[in-house]
């Protein structure tokens, strides 16, 4: 049978909060792979292999990779390929969801969750982090001075979106 | 209020990222005979001082750590990653 | 009225009043006032209340520790109790009421308890309400709320949002008065990270309510510039208001930031106060120190204030706090007030001054009488302080005033330094409890017993840049500033006991613990420091002792005739001052209480009408009402038939999903499993057990091959993370050198169970491959691809209902379309949406295990799985526990089904089943019922149950027993597979 597929992203409903000093934007539902290596050594032999991608520490011999288009299936098995046999790949892309927080007051506001110094000296821009937020966990990425990404758990997406969204309030 | 472990590998995180599992001890050969099995599945040394035990980082690497703490003073002297222990310490 | 506001100075604004009422009585202050301090202005010395005798209170201090002025500030939801007239900032609009008074503060019946005194001494409780229990309850605890305690909370929800937040630095410095400001400025110079807190809604502490010049400039312009210069610095951080209240495990401090408790009306959106946790490198304690009180008669009477108070009252905030005025000291920090109280036109009758060698030459050029080796024993008035006794070289004289201010000393305040266990060292130089600098955290100025700005400034620059050293940062101390006009007090020997009292001597004011109290805990028998706390309760109340445990050991080494080193001190705690539950909550209430966790198919299940219910975090559909059904029974009786006879679906969503690969990851599943998985054919799914290394259960799931590398596991829902942790933990901890990894994809797939005779003929209008049962037997595992190549997912041929069954899992964001899309196909032929609670009638009567069964104590062989447990294997977690003699005894708990035998009864989950006939005692229990469901299929209740030897009772008459209510079910024990014994159902 055939039919319309409709895909129902998960923050699909929420328009960006702007506020004065603080911007949260849910990202779209793109790629998200779970790279896992055998072993923490295999960070270089991985960007030979995927170039100039989003790549994300996430633990020792894992990393997220990241992108705003998603892949089809032809698009997964061909880096699985090209990844073998340094890293297996799991497709996380409809598990996690992204938001983007950035603004002046960015830093102020995770600081409300996450216990990790987001100080520019200990936090660089390209730094990521896997912590909690509150009470929900998220991958954190600092994507520059300013910006951060959090990938959720798509179950907590929702939560975490009002979470943030009443951590930003001041900053209206 | 707060407590803070160094992850080896995420640097130092509230206690509320972590998972404690207790006493780090290496788990006896499969033949090990039914006393040493006993020993390890129940019994427990209880010191006033540092202690090692497995803590699981799950909210952050999920990597299983050994953390010696101070049972008297919750001082964590040391944490590394359990992988390591096992191959330097556990056989 | 005896208070009264200056015509001139200070540092209020007096170009804008502000409008306030106490106990509605309407009144008025300044910008810049506290409540005590303006409250003192419009003459009002009668503050409160005390909590056993109800006597007059007024305020004793100008800060955190005051006991006495304490009140309930605010209305309705915003109504605080117990807030420290002292600390709370005048606003316009600000309602406060006295507390513990009946029926009003100038007239208090409780007062009566005054002349009950005798009844009420130390012990008192103790000694009174021991016996019998029951009067507890009904006659002396009542009896003591009403008569003795604080405000009271208010009942309605507070409308204010509160937040938590972390913050990381290198230096923190707690308290910016000379010593904090001069540490946080070296500090900051240097580019350290650093974070100063204070308690004040300004920084400067003492310079704020000091006459004395630094650099030229009087101490509270200096402490002005000093403030600006460190807010203009991008890596210093400076919170006033927020009171540091708790020293943690890895130096991280607690303190609690009072945002918007100084407006009327909290902008919405910003919280009223905000819990810091502060990361620090290192900390300086800057946190000065606390007058000590003198134990006289009468010392507690509205008119008797700390010496260092009424200089604050005095010079920052322009009020009088009394017309006619004396001063007892017992060092020199009297004469800085006596000097201040003669500048301002105040008269000051005598300065009562405790050492017979009276005060350093030209230390004072003030007009006041002098009187040297003299003590002030008793203080006399009401509500007012009128008059004083003077015990002189053995005679008294009597003066006449309305206000006495009293300086016994300075305790440092050491608190956080001690929080963690380190007790404080008595010094006798110092005539004081000290703690040490410790990793981490150092003490400066006057919180390490230092006197004098000029000292204070340069100890704390001095101890800042070796703290920074010590992070490998390096910073220069500067010179110190000229400071001119500050009256240096070195400590003097403290004064415990005076002789001749008359009148009650208050140690502790907030507790209403005099010195005859003390003394009696000594005489019965309890001198020790941590008895005579508990006996007589000083040091309990909310102040924490503040200005009275080091009265009370220096009064307890008197009575022993020992040094106060040996009495020693009882134990710091956190926190320092109380902090409110809504701090302490942050944001965690309401809605954001805990995260909600959603599957990919609750918008499907919400479209179908589903009743939810919260497993964890989970909302799980219940069941889907229909039209015409009253009862929740009513619509899982259609759900489970309908499954029975046409097809269901479920979301089982929820379940633990978990991916594994590497290439050892068969051989890892072979050791966390009991049974086999090293032979599981790719393209297939096998119902695994994992058993704890005792041997018990600890979850059970299934998991399909995928590809050689590649397998998916489901877990059960409740011990999903659990299960993951444990996984890990193998693969980390245990077998390192096994090539295993693993991730959670529990989000990434929204599963749905598809069960009934109908359910191939449903799924294969969507899924484009051949799933006859030729095609894909029972306990098939495949990649499918849906929708004619639109969509890709995976199939799994597995059963929890005992029907022909699959379940389906495609990516979560095309979950709710998928759905539906089966929902649409499978209507004409009868498909319903069903949810848990029919999902478990389903498995019941299939006699299908959860955790209800699983329950830690039983090992497979209990649920009949005894042969699933590999003998063949060498090792895997349990094995070697698992063969102890009591976990293979054949009468153990073992799995049985339980029916009633007439249908028309009913049994509950939890009731005990007995032997027939057997008396309903505990003793005699041979189980229990594990799980419980009306079964449509058998047409009566059917239940799982746990019993001694249960599978070789089948068919034994029991009585089901409930104790807690009263129930007797007869029943028969029975096979615990309900349904389709043989499994012919499944291979259709
Ligand atoms: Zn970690």
């Amino acid at each position: 049978m055939s039919m319309t597929l409709r895909h129902h992203p998960v923050l699909g409903g929420k328009a960006a909060l702007r506020l004065k000093d603080v911007t949260l934007e849910a990202l779209p539902e793109g790629h998200v792979l779970q790279l896992l290596a055998a072993a923490p050594e295999a960070g270089p032999g991985l960007r030979e292999r995927i170039g100039d991608s989003d790549l994300r520490p996430l633990a020792p011999g894992q990393w997220l990779l990241i992108g705003n288009a998603p892949l089809t299936p032809e698009d997964l098995t061909g880096l699985e390929e090209r990844l073998k046999p340094v890293a297996d790949i799991v497709d996380q892309s409809h598990g996690r969801v992204r938001i983007a927080l950035s603004g002046p007051a960015a830093r102020a506001v995770l600081a409300k969750g996450t216990a990790v110094n987001l100080d520019a000296a200990a936090f660089p821009v390209g730094h990521a982090a896997q912590t909690l937020i509150g009470h929900i966990g998220a991958h954190l990425a600092r994507t520059g001075e300013d910006s951060f990404e959090l990938t959720v758990l798509r179950g907590f997406a929702e939560s975490l979106w009002d979470d943030l969204a009443q951590m930003a309030a001041e900053f209206a | 209020m707060a407590s803070l472990i160094a992850c080896p590998h995420c640097g130092r995180r509230p206690k509320e990222e972590f998972t404690v599992k207790g006493a780090a001890l290496a788990r006896p050969e499969p033949q090990a005979g039914a006393d040493a099995w006993f020993d390890h599945v129940y019994l427990r040394d209880n010191p006033r001082g540092p202690y090692q035990e497995f803590w699981h980082h799950t909210s952050g690497c999920r990597r299983w750590l050994v953390v010696t703490r101070d049972t008297a003073t919750h001082e964590v002297e040391e944490a590394r990653d359990a992988a390591l222990w096992n191959r330097e310490t556990a056989r | 009225m005896t208070s009264y506001r200056l015509s001139q100075g200070g540092l209020i604004d007096r170009a804008r009043p502000l409008s306030f009422s106490f106990d509605g009585k309407p009144m008025s202050g300044f910008a810049g006032d506290s409540l005590a301090s303006a409250l003192l202005a419009n003459g009002q010395r009668l503050m409160g209340r005390s909590f056993k005798y109800h006597r007059p209170r007024g305020v004793l201090t100008a800060g955190a520790a005051e006991p006495n002025a304490l009140m309930t500030i605010g209305k309705g939801g915003r109504t605080e109790p117990n807030t420290r007239a002292t600390l709370q900032e005048l606003y316009d609009g600000l309602t406060a009421r006295s507390q513990n008074r009946w029926p009003s503060l100038d007239f208090d019946i409780g007062a009566l308890n005054g002349l009950l005194s005798p009844f009420l001494s130390a012990g008192f409780y103790y000694k009174t309400f021991m016996w019998p229990a029951a009067f507890w309850e009904k006659l002396y605890e009542p009896f003591i709320r009403k008569a003795a305690g604080l405000g009271e909370a208010a009942k309605e929800s507070d409308p204010d949002s509160f937040e938590k937040c972390w913050a990381h630095c290198d230096l923190l410095v707690i308290g910016a008065g000379a010593t904090g400001l001069a540490a946080a400025l070296t500090a900051g110079r240097a580019g350290a990270r650093v974070i100063l807190v204070d308690e004040q809604a300004e920084l400067g502490g003492s310079l704020l309510s000091e006459t004395a010049t630094i650099g030229g400039v009087p101490a509270a312009q200096f402490a002005r510039e000093a403030t600006a210069e460190l807010e203009a610095l991008p890596n210093v951080r400076t919170l006033a208001r927020t009171t540091a209240f708790g020293r943690y495990d890895g130096n991280v401090f607690g303190a609690v930031e009072r945002v918007q408790k100084h407006v009327a009306t909290p902008q919405v959106g910003r919280p009223v106060e905000r819990l810091w946790r502060i990361v620090a490198g290192r900390a300086l304690l800057a946190t000065g120190a606390e007058e000590r009180p003198l134990v006289f008669g009468g010392n507690d009477i509205p008119g008797v204030m700390m010496a260092g108070a009424a200089r604050s009252y005095l010079n920052r905030t322009a009020v009088a706090p009394a017309r006619q005025m004396a001063i007892f000291t017992t060092n020199d920090s009297g004469y800085a007030l006596a000097r201040d109280l003669e500048a301002c036109g105040v008269a000051l009758t005598a300065i009562i001054d405790s050492r017979p060698e009276g005060a350093a030459p030209g230390l004072y050029k003030g007009q006041a009488r002098i009187l040297t080796d003299a003590l002030v024993r008793d203080a006399h008035g009401g509500k007012s302080l009128s008059a004083i006794t003077i015990a002189r070289q053995g005679r008294t004289e009597t003066l006449r005033l309305d206000g006495l201010a009293v300086s016994g000393g300075f305790s440092p305040v050491i608190h956080l330094a001690c929080h963690r266990g380190d007790k404080p060292v008595w010094s006798d130089a110092q005539g004081a409890f000290l703690a040490e600098d410790r990793k981490g955290l150092a003490l400066a100025g006057a919180a390490a017993g230092l006197s004098g700005l000029a000292a204070c400034y340069e100890a704390g620059a001095r101890k800042a840049v070796a703290l920074l050293d010590q992070l490998g940062i390096a910073a220069t101390a500067g010179s110190v500033p000229t400071v001119e006009g500050d009256i240096v007090a070195p400590a003097t020997k403290p004064l415990w006991s005076i002789p001749g009292i008359r009148g009650k001597a208050f140690i502790d004011f907030q507790n209403d613990v005099h010195r005859a109290d003390l003394a009696l805990a000594v005489r019965e028998g309890y001198a020790h420091v941590e008895l005579a706390k508990r006996y007589t309760t000083n040091g309990m109340a909310t102040d924490q002792g503040k200005l009275s445990n080091v009265n009370a050991i220096g009064l307890l080494a008197e009575a022993r005739g020992v040094s106060p080193a040996e009495v020693g001190t009882t134990t710091f705690r956190p926190f320092y001052t109380p902090v409110s539950f809504g701090a302490l909550a942050g944001s965690s209430h309401g809605k954001h209480f805990q995260p909600v966790r959603q599957s990919p198919l609750h918008g499907w299940a919400k479209k179908n009408g589903a009743r939810f219910v919260e497993t964890g975090l989970w909302y799980r559909s219940a069941w889907f009402p229909r039209t015409g059904e009253t009862t929740w029974r009513e619509s899982v009786d259609r759900e489970v038939r309908t499954v029975r006879e046409a097809a269901g679906l479920c979301d089982v969503s929820m379940l633990g999903k978990i991916e594994i690969t590497g290439k050892d990851a068969a051989l890892f599943l072979d050791r966390v499993y009991c049974n086999g998985f090293a032979n599981l054919p790719v393209g297939k799914a096998r119902y695994g057990l994992m058993l704890r290394e005792d041997g018990f259960i600890y979850d059970d799931g299934t998991t399909s091959r995928l590809a050689e590398d590649r397998f998916f596991m489901t877990t059960t829902t409740a011990y999903a993370a659990g299960v993951l942790n444990h996984l890990e933990f193998c693969a980390q901890a245990l077998w390192p050198e096994l090539d295993v990894r693993l991730a959670s994809v529990t989000d990434q797939w929204a599963q749905m169970a598809i069960a009934g005779p109908l359910a191939r003929t449903i799924l294969q209008e969507i899924v484009d491959e051949d799933i006859s049962n030729e095609a894909f037997p029972f306990l098939g595992a495949r990649a499918v691809s849906l929708f004619n190549g639109a969509l890709k997912g995976r199939l799994f041929r597995i059963s929890f209902s005992g029907e022909l069954a699959y379940e389906l899992a495609v990516p979560a964001g095309y979950g709710e379309s998928v759905a539906d899309a089966l929902m649409e196909i499978g209507k004409p032929k009868g498909l319903c949406a069903y949810g848990v609670e029919a999902l478990s009638v389903l498995r019941i009567e299939k006699g299908h295990v959860t955790h209800n069964e699983i329950n830690g104590t039983v090992v497979p062989a209990d649920l009949g799985f005894g042969r699933m447990v590999s003998a063949k294997k060498a090792d895997f977690i349990g094995k070697h526990m698992l063969a102890r003699e009591g976990l293979t005894a054949g009468n153990r708990h073992q799995l049985v089904g339980v029916v009633p035998l007439d249908p028309a009864a009913s049994f509950r989950t939890g009731a005990h089943i007995l032997a027939k006939g057997a008396a309903a005692t505990l003793e005699n229990s041979l189980g229990h019922v594990s799980s419980s469901c009306y079964s449509p299929h058998v047409g009566s209740t059917i239940g799982l149950a746990l019993v001694r030897a249960g599978s070789s009772r089948h068919g034994e008459e029991v009585m089901i027993w409930n104790g807690l209510r009263g129930e007797y079910t007869p029943g028969r024990l029975c096979d615990p597979v309900f349904i389709d014994p043989e499994n012919a159902k499944l291979k259709i």
